[in-house]
C-alpha cells in the first residue's frame, strides 16, 4: 500500500516531505517535474556513486586504449626506419580517446545501476508529476501509519490524495 | 529571459509537446523538399560515382583530396556547436543555455553523421570502409594506430557515441513527459525510451551527477576531435598545411561555425515551431557576443598563419602563401576574410546583434566563409606542393558540387525527423529557469 499526495506548490511539497521524514517515515519518494536540490537534501542524498563508475571507466579506458595500440603493434611487428615499435606520442592519442569513451560508457552504466532504471514495472505515479505537480509517495504504509501519512500530507496542503496498491 | 512574460509549467509542456504532436502540411512539404534534395543531389550522384568510379569527382593525381574532405571538415566543425557549447555552459551554470541546447546538441549529432557520410563518399569503394575500423583483417594485421586517420576514426566514433548519450540522457525526463501526454503506440514507445522515468528525487540526483560527468568528458573530447582532424593535414609535410597552429585554428574555426549554425537553427525553430516565448533576445545577444569573440580569435590565428609562413622564409611556404593570396582561388580566400573577419564586426552594434533577420544573414555568411575556408585548405595546398612538376589543379566536378548541396538536404531531413521525435526544447530545464509558483504570490 502507498499513500500519494500531489501538491501545486513546491514549498508545501517540501514541507510535507520534511514532516514525513521527521515523523519517522523512511520509504518516501519525491516526484517532481524538475530537479529540486531541496528534495534531494530532505532525503539525504549526498555525493552520487556514479562518480566512481566514471573514474573506473576512465582508468579502464586509458589502459585498454594503450593496450589496443601497443598490443596490435606487437601482434604484427613492422619496423619502420629504425623507430620504436611502441611509439608513445601517437599512442597517447588513442589512449586519450579510449579514456573518454569508456568513461562515458561507464557513467551511463552507473546511471542505470544507481537510479534503478529501466524500471517498467508499475510504481506509484501521477502523470501530472511530469507537468506541474509535486508528488509525495509514502510506500509500505499500512493501517495507522497510512492514516498518519495522509494526515501529514493533507495538513501540508495537498490538493489530491490517493491510496494505491503496490506490487512488491 | 522571457520576452513575452513567464510561461507556466503547464504552458511549457503544452508548447513544446505541440511542436512534436501537431504536424501540419507545411512540415510535410518541407520534409518532402529536404528528402528530395538529399535523394536527388546527394544519393543519386553518389550512386553514379560508385558506378563509374571516383573519376567522376574532380580529384586527380596531384590533387587526391577534394571537396569531399573539405566538406567533411566543415560538417565536423559544425558539430562543435552543440555538445561542446552545451557542456561548457552546463558546467558554468549558464541558465540561458537551457532553451537552446537540445537543438544545438541535435545539430552536433546530425553534423557528425553527415561528416561520416563524406568519408564514405571519399573512399570510393565504400564496401571496404570497415578497413578503417580497429579490427584485424584475415591475416591478423591491424590498422596502424600511428596514422592520423586512425586517430580520426577513434575520435569521431567516440564523439558520436558520447554526443548521442549526452543528448539522449538529457532527454529522458522529457520522454516521460511525452509518454504522459500521449496514447497508443506512441505512449508505449516513449515508455521504453524514458526507461520508466518517474521523476523521483533519486532519479534527478543520479541524472544530475551523470550529466555533469558526461559534460566533463565531452569538453576535452570535442577539443581533441577537431585537433585530430587538423592533424590529418598538419602532420603531413605539405607547404600550407604543416603548421603547428593548425589544431587551435581548427578548433576555433569549428566552434565559430558551430555557433553561427546555432543562430541559424534557432531562427528556424523560433519561426517555424513558434518558440518565440522561449528563444528570445537574451539568447541572440549572448550568441552574438560569443560570435564576435570567436571571430576576433579566428582572425588573429589567420594573421598568425600568414605571418609564420612569411617569417619562416621557406621558398615552398612562400609559394603556397602567394598562391593562396593571389592565385586562382584568391577571390575565395578574400571572400572568406570578408565573411568571417569583417562581416561579424557588425555584431558590435546592438542594432545588428538584436535583430533576428540580420543575425540570420550574418550567421549564414559566416558559414559560407567557413565552408570556403575548408575548401581553400584542401584545394590550394596539396596540388601546389614543392616543385612545379608536382603542381596540379583541382576544380570540383558537378558530382562533388551536387553532393555538397545534397548534404544540406540530408542534414535538414535528419533535423526535421528529430523535432518530431524529441522535444526540441528541454522541458524540464526551461522549468528550472522559471520562478517557482508560491502560495502567497
Amino acid at each position: 500500500m502507498a499513500v500519494m499526495g500531489a501538491f501545486a506548490y513546491e514549498e508545501d511539497f517540501l514541507a510535507a516531505a520534511e514532516n514525513l521524514k521527521s515523523s519517522g517515515f523512511e520509504n518516501i519518494s519525491l516526484l517532481s517535474p524538475l530537479p529540486l536540490e531541496e528534495a534531494q537534501e530532505v532525503l539525504g542524498l549526498g555525493k552520487s556513486p556514479v562518480r566512481r563508475f566514471s573514474l573506473a571507466g576512465a582508468i579502464i579506458g586509458a589502459m585498454s586504449g594503450f593496450a589496443l595500440a601497443a598490443g596490435t603493434a606487437l601482434v604484427f611487428v613492422l619496423p619502420t626506419g629504425g623507430r620504436a615499435i611502441i611509439t608513445i606520442p601517437p599512442y597517447m592519442v588513442i589512449t586519450y580517446e579510449m579514456t573518454i569513451l569508456l568513461g562515458v560508457l561507464f557513467t551511463l552504466l552507473g546511471f542505470h545501476i544507481v537510479s534503478g532504471l529501466p524500471a517498467w514495472h508499475d510504481a506509484p505515479y501521477l502523470p501530472s508529476a511530469s507537468v506541474d505537480r509535486f508528488v509525495v509517495v509514502v510506500e509500505g504504509a499500512t493501517g495507522e501509519q497510512a492514516v498518519r501519512a495522509e494526515a501529514i500530507i493533507r495538513q501540508a496542503g495537498a490538493d489530491e490524495i490517493k491510496h494505491v496498491e503496490v506490487d512488491q | 529571459m522571457f520576452d513575452h512574460g513567464q510561461p507556466s509549467y503547464e504552458d511549457v509542456n503544452k508548447d513544446v509537446l505541440a511542436s512534436m504532436l501537431e504536424t501540419g502540411p507545411r512540415y510535410w512539404m518541407l520534409l518532402g523538399t529536404t528528402v528530395s534534395v538529399a535523394g536527388i543531389c546527394f544519393f543519386m550522384p553518389w550512386f553514379y560515382q560508385l558506378f563509374v568510379g571516383v573519376g567522376a569527382a574532380g580529384m586527380n593525381r596531384n590533387a587526391v583530396w577534394g571537396t569531399y574532405l573539405s566538406n567533411f571538415i566543415f560538417w565536423i566543425g559544425l558539430s562543435h556547436s552543440g555538445t561542446l557549447l552545451s557542456a561548457v555552459l552546463h558546467i558554468t551554470n549558464s541558465h540561458w543555455r537551457k532553451s537552446i541546447y537540445r537543438s544545438a546538441e541535435a545539430m552536433t549529432l546530425f553534423s557528425l553523421m553527415t561528416a561520416a557520410m563524406f568519408v564514405m563518399v571519399h573512399v570510393g569503394r565504400v564496401w571496404f570502409v570497415h578497413w578503417s575500423f580497429p579490427i584485424p583483417n584475415q591475416m591478423g594485421l591491424w590498422p596502424n594506430f600511428r596514422s592520423p586517420l586512425m586517430f580520426d576514426v577513434m575520435a569521431i566514433t567516440t564523439y558520436l557515441t558520447a554526443s548521442s548519450i549526452f543528448i539522449y540522457m538529457g532527454s529522458v525526463p522529457d520522454f516521460a513527459a511525452v509518454r504522459d501526454a500521449s496514447t497508443g503506440i506512441r505512449r508505449r514507445l516513449y515508455t521504453i525510451f524514458c526507461f520508466g522515468w518517474r521523476g523521483t528525487a533519486r532519479e534527478w540526483h543520479t541524472l544530475g551527477w551523470a550529466y555533469t560527468f558526461f559534460a566533463v568528458f565531452v569538453i576535452p573530447l570535442a577539443v581533441s576531435v577537431h585537433s585530430i582532424v587538423s592533424w590529418d593535414f598538419a602532420l603531413s609535410i605539405v607547404p600550407g598545411l604543416h603548421h603547428t597552429i593548425f589544431a587551435p585554428y581548427f578548433v576555433c574555426g569549428a566552434i565559430y561555425s558551430g555557433t553561427a549554425g546555432i543562430v541559424t537553427v534557432m531562427y528556424c525553430l523560433r519561426k517555424f515551431l513558434h518558440f518565440e516565448k522561449y528563444i528570445g533576445q537574451v539568447h541572440l545577444d549572448n550568441l552574438g557576443k560569443l560570435l564576435i569573440a570567436l571571430s576576433l580569435i579566428w582572425s588573429y590565428i589567420n594573421i598568425l598563419e600568414l605571418f609564420s609562413s612569411w617569417y619562416g622564409g621557406s621558398s615552398f611556404e612562400l609559394e603556397a602563401l602567394k598562391f593562396r593570396l593571389t592565385g586562382f582561388y584568391a577571390p575565395l580566400y578574400w571572400e572568406m576574410i570578408l565573411f568571417c573577419a569583417f562581416v561579424p564586426l557588425l555584431m558590435l552594434f546592438k542594432k545588428f546583434r538584436l535583430s533576428w533577420n540580420k543575425m540570420l544573414v550574418i550567421s549564414i555568411l559566416i558559414n559560407i566563409g567557413m565552408l570556403t575556408e575548408r575548401f581553400i585548405i584542401v584545394a590550394t595546398s596539396q596540388p601546389r606542393k614543392f616543385l612545379p612538376d608536382a603542381f596540379g589543379f583541382y576544380l570540383p566536378s558537378w558530382v562533388e558540387i551536387s553532393i555538397t548541396v545534397g548534404s544540406f538536404g540530408m542534414f535538414a531531413t535528419l533535423f526535421l525527423i528529430f523535432i518530431k521525435w524529441v522535444p526540441a526544447i528541454s522541458i524540464y530545464e526551461v522549468k528550472e529557469t522559471l520562478k517557482p509558483l508560491r502560495r502567497d504570490a
